[in-house]
């Protein structure tokens, strides 16, 4: 069971966060205030941390600018109100690994705690490899089985993204983001339309489905059971 | 206990506190005090000039006296004495041991340089009585011994000195007061209208935003300063009904989907006999609570982006890979509407920037062609060079933008009417001006057939 420390200042979002994240299989424990947090964090224990970003007693970029100082390399979720861009980089920077801004759908938060746990092999092979779902990096190819797919380049990155996430739920956001470098969110449906091409491609009419379509929330890519 | 010192002092009246008073009296004493040097100055040069034709006369005098045989000492002396109505001649011989031989000089005054004139205070004798005056006087030693001393009454140039005090206080008191009533006068009418200014300040100040400034139609300074706090006052007028206007869209905005979501939560607290049809409702709520958010949070980005300085992030940006890669993302969604979504590079421009904005505002751009054109149509992105510079080009053959409203769409929240059943929220090109605005571009909304949208910057 993962451990994860969150450490906000309002109670109720913290209840709510906890009782979403416990459903979720994770062993919550919450700080109220930024020393407090800060000497949870230090003591150990949590594998995943969710901080917000005004707290009070200390400032949450403080408590993982501190961590970081020390060595500590747990991965940390920032939670904030500031939605601004500058905001974002500021968090990143200061040793954040994501930033979420409130309000947030519980499902996007879970699925980025989950990123943040499932870490991407940064594998130095060449090819990737996702059940009967070959990638070659270097022939810029792709092949389920034996069946060659045609990807265009934008339909490669998302693919290799997605491959190399599996069996993560990716929402919409994580993919503007990470794939398309899209800090906001647009109006249109955009990822649903690329997934669509993807899919197509991916997977043929009498083929076993590998990338599902969790509604509202996101698409994950899995081996075919 | 320890007295408060200072201010408790006499209180000038309230009118020689003003700046204008005492700017008055600065100038009232400076003027009073060129006065004073100029007449010191001319007193100065009469009394040099004076003094100096009498020293000459003098000393003329003694050369004369000086060439003559002794025998006629006497008689010159006397003639000189006699013929002198006005009594300022001194002439006087003495003998080597200092006595009195002639003339009307009661003795020698002592420390006098032998040929030199020099002020002295002599007495005077003669057949009126004696007399102590003053006097420029040179002596000269005779080849026999005798002191031969001539002068002449210097009493006048103390007259002169005399006549310019005179004439000093009588033009300078008058002249002083003048300044000193003139200074009142425009310290007065100057409070007069600034304390009018104050009156309607304080009324704006208290809310009533029509006030404005009293203006006399002049040219002077103040005028000037009025007719701008006026343009100012304008502008921040404009901007609070602005800002009051928008208040109420958002109002607006945010109050129909959460109207809808509340509706909709009681209805199905009510109606929903199984937890699916529940279901249904709930996830109908959220994302009506999302719509309202996502108001929310375009009109916080601009607002971000209107007041932000963000310029410190600004690095350069090469565009057309930008403009690429804006194809890239929107062609899978042109494709599915049947739109043709082309890029045109005819330009390598490189700009100033930030990346993630501009790559935003082209997004909108495109996006809303996108939306806007029907089946069939065309999108066309393109970086142009046209007139020194260089332009990002979105053109749609949709249906347009009429004249009257290009001004209104750059503004939050308006949406076209024909528009209105389309989705997205009204505030894409509000965002886009923003940006703009923030790298100091120029956004124009352009004539048909269809929808031409231009970012232009000077190309390097």
């Amino acid at each position: 069971m993962p451990r994860l420390l969150l450490i906000e200042d309002d109670k109720e979002t913290a209840d709510e966060i906890a009782a979403e994240l416990g459903d979720r299989g994770f062993d919550v424990s919450w700080a109220a205030d930024g020393i407090e947090g800060l000497a949870k964090a230090r003591s150990g224990g949590a594998d995943v941390m969710v901080i917000d970003r005004l707290l009070p007693g200390m400032d949450g970029l403080t408590i993982i600018e501190t961590l970081r100082g020390e060595g500590n390399r747990t991965p940390v979720l920032v939670l904030s109100a500031l939605g601004a861009v500058d905001e974002r980089v500021r968090g990143l920077r200061s040793g954040g690994d994501d930033y979420l801004t409130k309000p947030f759908a519980a499902v996007e938060l879970v699925a980025r705690i989950e990123a943040l746990l499932r870490r991407p092999t940064e594998s130095p092979d060449t090819v990737l490899r996702v059940g009967p779902l070959e990638l070659d990096l270097i022939k810029r190819t792709a092949k389920r089985g034996e069946r060659t797919i045609e990807l265009l380049p934008r339909e490669f990155r998302l693919l290799e993204y997605m491959m190399r996430r599996k069996d993560q739920m990716l929402t919409r956001a994580m993919l503007l983001e990470e794939v398309w470098n899209y800090k906001f969110v647009p109006q249109t449906n955009l990822v649903d339309v690329h997934m669509g091409r993807l899919r197509h491609k991916v997977d043929e009419p009498n083929e076993l489905p590998m990338i599902t379509n969790v509604r509202g929330v996101g698409f994950i890519l899995r081996a075919p059971a | 206990m320890s007295a408060v010192s200072g201010s408790s002092s006499v209180r000038l009246p309230d009118f020689a506190r003003t700046t204008t008073f005492r700017s008055t009296l600065v100038i009232a004493g400076a003027f009073v005090l060129c006065t004073v040097a100029l007449f010191g100055f001319v007193y100065w040069q009469t009394a040099a000039y004076m003094t100096s034709s009498f020293d000459a006369l003098i000393t003329g005098e003694l050369h004369i006296f000086a060439a003559e045989p002794p025998e006629r000492w006497l008689p010159h002396i006397n003639d000189r004495l006699d013929n002198d109505p006005r009594r300022v001649r001194i002439a006087g011989l003495f003998g080597a041991d200092g006595h009195r031989i002639a003339g009307n000089l009661e003795s020698l005054p002592g420390g006098l340089t032998p040929d030199v004139p020099a002020d002295a205070v002599v007495v005077r004798v003669d057949n009126q009585g004696r007399e102590t005056v003053k006097v420029r006087l040179a002596t000269e030693r005779l080849p026999d011994g005798e002191i031969l001393a001539i002068g002449r009454n210097n009493d006048e140039i103390a007259g002169i000195a005399n006549i310019v005090r005179r004439a000093l206080t009588l033009g300078l008191l008058p002249a002083f007061g003048l300044a000193v009533v003139i200074g009142l006068v425009l310290s007065l009418r100057a409070r007069r209208r600034l304390s009018e200014v104050n009156r309607r300040i304080q009324r704006i100040v208290t809310g009533d935003l029509r006030e404005r400034l009293p203006t006399r139609g002049g040219n002077d300074p103040f005028d000037q300063l009025a007719v701008s706090v006026n343009r100012m006052l304008g502008e921040i007028e404009a901007l609070i009904h602005e800002i009051a206007g928008v208040g109420n869209d958002i109002a607006h905005d945010l109050r129909t989907p959460l109207t809808r979501v509340r509706a909709r939560l009681e209805r199905g607290r009510s109606r929903a006999a199984t937890l699916d049809e529940l279901r249904t409702v709930v996830d109908q709520s959220i994302a009506g609570l999302d719509q309202s958010l996502a108001v929310v949070t375009a009109l916080l980005r601009i607002a971000e982006i209107e007041h932000g300085r963000r310029l410190e992030g600004f690095s350069q940006v090469q565009l057309a890979p930008l403009l690429r890669e804006v194809g890239d993302l929107y062609e899978p969604i042109a494709e599915d509407k049947r739109v043709t979504l082309q890029v045109e590079i005819a330009d390598e421009a490189t700009v100033h920037g930030d990346r993630d904005l501009l790559f935003e505002a082209v997004a909108n751009l495109v996006d809303n062609a996108v939306k806007f054109t029907p089946e069939g149509g065309r999108v066309t992105v393109a970086l142009l060079r046209n007139d020194g510079e260089s332009v990002i080009q979105v053109k749609d053959t949709g249906p347009g933008i009429p004249e009257a409203e290009r001004e209104a769409v750059v503004r939050r929240f308006y949406r076209s009417d024909k528009s209105r059943n389309t989705e997205g929220l009204g505030l894409g090109l509000s965002l886009v001006a923003a940006i703009v605005k923030l790298h100091g571009f120029r956004f124009t909304i352009g004539t048909g057939p269809g929808c031409t949208t231009e970012i232009a910057f000077p190309s390097r």
